[in-house]
């Protein structure tokens, strides 16, 4: 494999976890790894990276996706990589196609494991809410967008030769029709679930907002929080702060208790690094099954009360 | 002020999906299709613009079995328009079906070209970036609150989400294409009577395309299914016995008392 | 000419033609009113006036009010010979009703009821202003004392000048007015008899007709306008199966209920009968769980609206200047209308026959054409729509709890059978109750029933869709399943669910179809008296059995799950609400499929702390699957699992059936 490009993702000026897994999947495939460094950020911790490419522009910080997308499609033309690796995250959603579409170049989304073959790298895509995995194969150059939680962070912090390079940004930056206006942090109403040492957490599975009370009840003999997954909070049975996944908070408590959440992989993405597990979900085949450590297809409805009064009958 | 909401459907989760023979797709014959969730928050999104604004909204789709039932929708949510976009093939991924709708939407001319930010199935990227490249527009995605600012929607200010709950606002001067995460309240529900009236109105008018060509170098070798529950040790047992065990396996790790 | 009855033509005219304005910008509306057929079954419509009014049987229902409603009313009928007295003597000078006994009898009950009346009237007072039932909260204290000071007035002053007629010497009926003979000789004491006594009695003359014609002039805005509209209230009640609601006319807009014009005339005559009672918001679930819907209050609020929109508002709160305003969101709130499970007890309880809940349906049906309803409840009538069933689930999955019974149960799409089972939403997906709903397969295939299911084939049965308002689903519902059973042979129809009972029951007949439906307690008892199912021993305890509003008031089934309790040698304590007073577990009218917000106590704990209060119920006893869901969470989130057990009936009779069960127990 020849060169791999990681465009690094950054999050209030610190690199975003996910880059390091980029970096490290980098390594793995072989080759030169660079990365694509696009306004401020501590291009030291790289650790992983042979090269860093900087890019300095006002118009690349704070983020704005327009901005990102024409410097990654302008390293890629310019470094010409063989496989280009990008978070499968909001940013990278914003991304990739983006720069596939400039670049005309293939893109696999949704990959959970990548591995150079000859002049190809075959991957594994997690499809239909992780219903389905995919193998494809795919001739290089490539856009790869990954998921997060797929690779493990710690070899993509050392072994790189560290140099570091300057691009110039793209003439286009000049002439943005996207502008950043205004961020804000997430509101807190009162919970921070990022915070919790134990979450009970709820999915559609427990039906609805009335059964709800059943995960408060064990949350409370637990002494957890609770949290919710995305189409909870989307239906408003709970409020938005409480959502764990991709577009919610990404939480690692010691325990995670799932109720009812069938697993999707921008949920995933938010909890799979808690200490301890627990799943409780009907269909068995449920996705959460694959990151949880201990999991249960026994109907919640039976199983939630029963625990609760376990729970309680202990403390008492 | 005219917005274009891109729909597609795709099969629904509720149901098992099985693999089909040759093993590299799952069994669209027995898949039971619904419109993507994002998209739906796309659509609403779009209606609550007209409502604020009076904006005008035109569904656009490309042409699939049970496409009309999806448009006939749209229109009874409060859609003004709706058009499917004929390129002869039923299954179509994201990037190519993006190429077949460029056409068609470039003749809408809309000023906000709104998308569900992504899809189920797009194994080879999300619709919108890919519909703003072709369009040759600026493009934001996951964007869950989209307003129009200035005069007369001169700009479109959007809220664009982060990992983490962060979120930013975004300005952008349209036409743009908006790839919509949620929309600020759940899609709204249509009764049947209004579906029937939207159905009586007429046929969904029809523009044909052709997409581009299948994107070389890249194939699907095979899909299968996860096993079930690797990874996760399971406990059976009757509501009282897994409680039981999983109260002592807490009990253990020192997660609770006992 | 005589000046008296210049001055009584004078005061009548006037009185009457205000009165009379005043009664025709009342009819009016009701006179230009969507047509309701109410003409028909003249002679049971008859005979309810007879029960109704004459026997007060309804009334009766609170014995207290009932006597002194009886009291007032019973006098209102004798005393009317005052009135043509008073007027006919007043403009025919000489004019008496001695001939038909004027002098006689009349004058003797005259002079009895006049006591009754006022003694009717010393008992409502007290029951107003010392005992103050909570059901009065919300009516207008106000007018009830005005109508209440009028009466007496007109009583009082009659008996006045009875009494000061007879002081006064030769009055005729003297020897038969043995009260105002009484009286007439206290007053004589202090010196008010004959000539001094009679320009008395002429003053109480006056009082007594101004206090009548007081009474004509307020009435028309009053709630004792039901002294006039009661009996063609009663007349013209529906006297439609209950279970059947008013079809919405979909092809026209608005649908439903936008506009307090848009009422039947019967439906705008129900506003004019309420007294203001207040037995419907005692009986009502949601009003006793804090939310905000009270029937009286609803349709007094309706009446308001339409006296508003009339410009004859006699106490209009939401009057805005111009006698226009939004009906929904405005005069009736959206959650209010959404506060109702339909549970009919209101309809079951209003002595005039108000009909509350076709209204409320009417309007929700306006809600959902405008899209206002809470998020879950979308999601569910989106679920309905796409899946047929209200659990988000697949199609597929319906007959998924058939899988472990061991035994394989017959598509009755495929063969004929002879009980076809409609097993409904709860049953086939709810996990809490499929155990029940296996139950219930073992038993029939115990008993050797042949019996079958419609697997995937069955769709929600849209008896809630409909009372939720969403009308073009529930014909959607219902004619996928009329269409599905059309293809089916069998002889009869079982339900698990009462809702599912009354939709193809009731509902389905508007659609051509006529089935034999019973419910499933029904086939139980059946089997059981056939010796089909052989009970191994009695199981003992005591139980109390929670009637399901669809069962028992909507379809009359109140006997057979007793009986089967009988059977089983279990010994039943009623609760005092039972049968067609029983107290709604707060799910139906599509309730179960909204959010508990606002809810201050939920009627399902509500009715589990009746049932506690027994004392000594092991069972808590339920034949609906709706029921299993709601008591069961009710009993834990009361924390009584060890005090009262929720059991559906099934399971008791399984219980029975196995001699291992029976001594385990």
């Amino acid at each position: 494999m020849g060169t791999v490009l990681v465009y690094v993702e950054t999050s209030d000026g610190k690199i975003a976890p996910i880059t390091f897994e980029l970096l490290g999947a980098a390594r793995k495939l072989g080759g030169e790894v660079e990365a694509l460094l696009a306004g401020d950020a501590d291009a030291s911790q790289l650790g992983g990276a042979d090269t860093v490419i900087r890019v300095e522009h006002p118009a690349l910080t704070p983020y704005v996706p327009e901005a990102h997308v024409a410097v990654l499609a302008e390293a890629i033309r310019q470094r010409k990589p063989q496989a280009v690796l990008v978070g499968n995250t909001s940013v990278g959603i914003d991304l990739a196609a983006g720069a596939a579409a400039a670049t005309d170049m293939p893109l696999v989304s949704y990959c959970v494991g990548l591995d150079a073959e000859g002049g190809a790298v075959v991957g594994h895509s997690q499809l239909y809410g992780g219903k389905i995995i995919a193998t494809t194969k795919t001739d290089v150059p490539a856009i790869f967008a990954v998921v997060a939680g797929s690779f493990p962070e710690a070899p993509g912090k050392s072994g790189g030769k560290r140099q570091q390079v300057s691009m110039a940004a793209p003439a286009s930056l000049g002439s943005l029709r996207t502008r950043f206006v205004s961020a804000s942090a997430p509101s807190g109403e009162g919970v921070d679930i990022t915070k919790a040492e134990k979450l009970v957490s709820v999915g559609r599975g427990i039906g609805g907002p009335e059964n709800l009370e059943l995960a408060e009840e064990l949350a409370k003999a637990l002494g957890a929080e609770v949290g919710a997954s995305r189409p909870v909070c989307d239906s408003g049975w709970l409020p938005k702060a409480r959502q764990v996944g991709k577009s919610g908070m990404t939480v690692k408590p010691k325990l995670y208790f799932a109720v009812g959440i069938s697993g999707a992989p921008e949920h995933l993405e938010g909890m799979r690094d808690a200490d301890l597990i627990v799943a409780v979900n009907s269909d068995g085949n449920a996705p959460i099954f694959k990151v949880a450590h201990y999991g249960t297809t026994c109907d919640l409805f039976d199983l939630l009360p029963a625990l609760t009064e376990r729970l309680k009958a202990k403390a008492g | 002020m005219h917005i274009a909401v891109v729909l597609k459907q795709v099969p629904d989760l509720v149901e098992e999906l099985e693999i089909d023979s040759g093993g590299k797709d799952i069994d669209r014959s027995f898949v039971k299709m619904k419109l993507n969730e994002f998209d739906d928050h796309a659509l609403e999104q779009a209606i609550l613009l007209k409502e604020s604004s009076g904006a005008r909204v035109t569904a656009v789709a490309v042409a699939a079995d049970g496409i009309d039932q999806v448009l006939y929708a749209a229109k009874a949510r409060g859609a003004d328009a709706a058009m499917k976009v004929d390129a002869g093939e039923e299954v179509l991924d994201s990037r190519r079906a993006s190429s077949a709708l460029a056409g068609a939407i470039k003749q809408l001319a809309p000023d906000l070209v709104l998308v569900g930010v992504q899809a189920a199935d797009d194994l080879f990227g999300q619709t919108g970036p890919f519909l703003a490249a072709a369009l040759g527009w600026p493009h934001v995605s996951v964007v869950s609150g989209v307003e129009l600012a200035g005069e007369a929607g001169s700009k479109v200010r959007v809220h664009q989400e982060y990992a983490g709950g962060r979120m930013a606002i975004l300005e952008v001067d349209p036409p743009v294409v908006i790839g919509v995460q949620a929309a600020p309240q759940p899609p709204r529900y249509v009764p049947v009577t209004r579906l029937r009236q939207a159905m009586a109105s007429g046929p969904i008018e029809s523009s044909s395309a052709t997409a581009a060509a299948a994107e070389s170098g890249v194939a699907v070798v095979a899909v299968s299914k996860p096993e079930a529950g690797k990874g996760a040790e399971m406990i059976s047992g009757s509501a009282t016995d897994v409680a039981e065990k999983i109260a002592a396996l807490l009990g253990e790790r020192g997660l609770v008392r006992g | 000419m005589p000046v008296k009855p210049i001055v009584l033509a004078i005061l009548t005219a006037a009185t009457l033609s205000w009165s009379g304005y005043r009664f025709y910008r009342l009819l009016r509306p009701v006179f230009h009113s969507p047509w309701e057929n109410r003409f028909d079954h003249m002679p049971r419509r008859l005979w309810g006036i007879v029960t109704n009014i004459g026997f007060h049987q309804r009334l009766f229902k609170i014995k207290y009010s009932g006597l002194l409603h009886l009291m007032i009313f019973s006098g209102f009928v004798i005393l009317f010979t005052g009135i043509v007295q008073a007027f006919g003597e007043g403009f025919f000078p000489g004019f008496s009703l001695a001939p038909i006994g004027g002098h006689t009898w009349i004058a003797l009950v005259q002079d009895l009821f006049d006591v009754i009346v006022m003694a009717g009237l010393a008992m409502a007072a007290f029951n107003r202003y010392v005992l103050r039932p909570a059901r009065f909260k919300g009516s207008n204290e106000r007018d009830a004392t005005i109508i209440l000071l009028l009466i007496f007035a007109v009583v009082f002053d009659m008996l006045m000048q009875n009494t000061f007629r007879v002081a006064a010497g030769g009055d005729p009926s003297a020897s038969w007015r043995p009260v105002s003979s009484t009286l007439a000789g206290f007053f004589g004491v202090f010196g008010l008899h004959g000539a001094a006594a009679k320009p008395v009695a002429e003053v109480f003359y006056w009082t007594h007709v101004a206090a009548i014609l007081a009474f004509l002039a307020y009435i028309p805005t009053s709630k004792h306008l039901h002294i006039f509209v009661g009996i063609p209230n009663v007349l013209f009640r529906d006297l439609s199966p209950k279970g059947v609601l008013a079809k919405a006319d979909l092809s026209k807009t608005p649908i439903g209920l936008k506009d307090v014009e848009q009422l039947g005339w019967k439906q705008k005559l129900d506003l004019y009968a309420c007294t203001e009672c207040g037995r419907c918001q005692a009986v009502c679930p949601a009003y006793a769980a804090g939310q905000p819907l009270s029937p009286k209050l609803l349709i007094m609020d309706l009446r308001d609206a339409l006296l508003d929109e009339e410009g004859i508002g006699g106490h209009v709160k939401h009057a805005n200047g111009n006698g226009h305003r939004e009906l929904l969101g405005a005069t009736i709130q959206d959650a209010t209308l959404w506060s109702c499970t339909t549970c009919r007890a209101c309809m079951e309880v209003c002595p005039l026959h108000i009909e509350h809940v076709p209204k409320i349906v009417d309007m929700r049906r306006q809600l959902v054409e405008q899209g206002r309803m809470e998020p879950k409840l979308q999601d569910t009538l989106a679920s309905l729509a796409q899946y047929g069933n209200s659990f988000n689930q697949s199609e597929r999955m319906r007959a998924k709890w058939t899988k472990d019974l061991g035994f394989v149960i017959k598509d009755a799409r495929k063969e004929p059978v002879d009980v076809l089972w409609f097993v409904g939403d709860f049953a086939s997906y709810d996990p809490r109750v499929q155990r029940h709903t296996q139950a219930v397969a073992r038993v029939l295939q115990e008993a050797k029933v042949d019996f079958g299911i419609l697997y995937e084939g069955e769709h929600n049965s849209g008896n809630d869709v409909r009372r939720v308002g969403e009308e073009g689903l529930f014909e959607m519902l219902a004619q996928h399943n009329v269409d599905t059973l059309a293809k089916c042979r069998f002889r009869r129809i079982m339900t698990t669910d009462p809702h599912s009972l009354n939709a193809l029951g009731q509902e389905y007949r508007a659609l051509g179809a006529d089935y034999r439906v019973m419910h499933y307690t029904q086939l139980l008892l059946e089997l059981i008296n056939s010796g089909r199912l052989r009970l191994a021993g009695p199981i003992g305890g005591v139980a109390t059995y929670h009637d399901p509003c669809y069962l028992g008031r909507y379809n009359d089934g109140f006997d057979a799950p007793r009986q089967v309790l009988n059977k089983l040698t279990v010994r039943l304590h009623e609760m005092a609400r039972c049968r067609e007073n029983s107290f709604c577990c707060g799910a139906g009218g599509g309730r179960i499929w909204m959010d508990d917000k606002g809810i201050k106590e939920r009627p399902s704990e509500n009715r589990i702390r009746e049932a506690l209060a027994l004392g000594d119920a092991d069972y808590f006893v339920v034949a609906c699957p709706k029921d299993v869901v709601m008591y069961t969470a009710a009993v834990q989130s009361l924390g009584v699992e060890d005090k009262i057990e929720v059991k559906d009936i099934v399971e008791l009779v399984e219980m029975a059936l196995d001699p291992h069960l029976v001594a385990v127990r």
